[in-house]
């Protein structure tokens, strides 16, 4: 048996984590409050719509992926006085006007015609921009002093890509001609220059290119 | 996407076919609705014993499979139409979220029944009044009448099927039914829970929603479809109702709800047969 008292050291080999992270306290709560903004958005147009589409397997999926993202923003909500932020409603905030410009303009669609156009808005540009802000932020925070919120941002990126998935799946069975791959793409052209304008789940720098780099 | 969403709009593809709550009380193939004679079983609970129970049981599948499409649309409902915060507490917009993705399941687990059962979508009516108690603008009004009226009926329906799928010794229908149980209890639970926190301090609010609680329990007693009397095919789960918050005092209210429901029942129909046999005589 190895002589428990010998020194080790406190990372072993295979462990590769380090201490630098772009982002300070600050501003890891302002993301983290911009998306829980996001995903309330999310999960209310989610569990609105529910009603308004006729198609029945789809009316199912949209009741499953309300709650993903409902558990996501309660994740984001706990996190938020972990990092200074006592009133977690003060930072619950959209990233800018663009951003809940995009949100009105997703949520339009009501009509049970509509169902492309509803699942255009979230499958195709809503979570996979949740997709890239949160990756990029998994993969540039410290991975010692912000492990907390890689751990809830790998959880919910598990349930991003098997939502985007079962959407993606859903939009191909349901677009059958010409007209509605055109009636898809133009929605989601729309949507994604919204979006384009609000800079992401989190503003400019969703994604990287942030005017300043702290930590490093 | 408006706030608040009309029971009649609620979206559905062509198997569907909608009827009211007093369409669905004159149907003749009730057995409610069934002449009061000597050869007229006097019990009309669910049981295998029952000349149609095989019928009975698939018309009432069905009616769960579309009860429970109505309570997801509910649940997802009041996700949407009310402010974070000014309207409604953020975590009872959690649970309302976590509330359609267990009926989202259920809607899944009932279609798997009703394939089992030997029926399909669409072969019988669906009742949207279950919809209606979802449409209420005060999310306490809610609350009272689809999570503790309607989800505590849906516990007295469970746990009649899941005792008529184990004295059929039909396994996997009370199984099935033993999960959605669970699940259901946990929802009435939600709504006492809430019902009782948000209206701590403001007891007309309160009994504002306790009394369309009642109304939409007599409601929701389908003219005597449930209660304590072996007329009701359907029974009611009293255990379960403690395990869910009710009161014992609640439960007597919902007991005495239920058979007044299924007396005035008797009544109308009893007078609806004169009727039709007078005006059979006059012409």
């Amino acid at each position: 048996m190895a002589d428990p008292f010998k020194p080790r050291a406190p990372f072993a080999p295979w462990d590769r984590r380090q201490l630098p992270g772009m982002f300070d306290v600050e501003e890891t709560a302002r993301r983290v409050g911009n998306y829980k903004w996001a995903e309330m958005k999310l999960f209310e147009a989610l569990g609105g719509w529910i009603a308004t589409v006729p198609e029945l397997d789809v009316k199912m999926r949209l009741g499953t992926h309300c709650y993903h993202h409902a558990w996501h923003a309660e994740l984001w909500h706990k996190r938020l006085p972990e990092l200074r932020e006592m009133n977690p409603d003060r930072l619950t905030l959209p990233a800018n006007d663009a951003m809940v410009e995009f949100v009105a303009a997703l949520t339009e669609p009501e009509a049970p015609e509509t169902t492309i156009e509803k699942l255009v808005g979230v499958y195709r540009v809503f979570i996979p921009h949740f997709i890239s802000a949160y990756t990029f932020h998994m993969n540039n925070t410290s991975e010692i002093t912000d492990a907390p919120t890689i751990r809830t941002l790998k959880l919910a990126l598990q349930d991003e890509f098997d939502d985007w998935r079962d959407g993606e799946m859903m939009l191909q069975s349901l677009i059958e001609t010409p007209e509605e791959v055109d009636r898809a793409a133009a929605h989601h052209a729309k949507l994604e220059k919204l979006m384009l304008a609000a800079g992401g789940i989190a503003g400019p720098g969703s994604i990287g290119n942030l005017p300043a780099v702290k930590g490093n | 996407m408006r706030k608040f969403f009309p029971v009649d709009s609620l979206a559905r593809d062509s198997r569907f076919n909608q009827i009211t709550m007093s369409q669905s009380q004159a149907d003749p193939r009730s057995p409610l609705m069934a002449a009061d004679t000597d050869k007229r079983p006097k019990a009309n609970r669910l049981q295998p014993s029952r000349p149609d129970a095989s019928d009975a049981a698939r018309s009432l599948m069905h009616g769960i499979f579309v009860g429970e499409i109505q309570a997801l649309e509910g649940a997802g409902r009041t996700c949407h139409d009310f402010e974070t915060g000014t309207e409604a507490p953020f975590a009872l917009k959690l649970d309302m979220a976590r509330q359609a993705w267990d009926e989202a399941r259920h809607v899944e687990i009932s279609v798997k029944l009703s394939e089992w059962m030997g029926s399909e979508i669409g072969q019988y009516a669906e009742n949207t009044v279950l919809f209606e108690a979802a449409c209420s603008t005060d999310p306490v009004l809610r609350l009272a009448g689809v999570n503790r009226a309607l989800e505590g009926l849906a516990i007295d329906v469970f746990t009649t099927m899941k005792e008529f799928g184990g004295i059929a010794g039909d396994p996997y229908l009370e199984f099935c039914e033993d999960w959605m149980l669970a699940d259901e209890v946990t929802h009435v639970k939600m709504g006492s829970d809430w019902l009782r926190r948000i209206t701590e301090n403001d007891p007309d609010r309160r009994k504002k929603a306790l009394e369309f609680q009642s109304v939409v329990d007599k409601i929701f007693s389908f003219g005597g479809t449930r209660s304590d009397s072996q007329e009701s095919p359907i029974g009611l789960a009293r255990r379960f109702r403690e395990l869910a918050g009710f009161t014992d005092a609640e439960v007597e209210d919902i007991a005495d709800v239920s058979l007044r429901a299924l007396e005035e029942r008797k009544e109308f129909t009893r007078q609806a047969q004169a009727d039709a046999v007078e005006q059979f005589a006059a012409s």
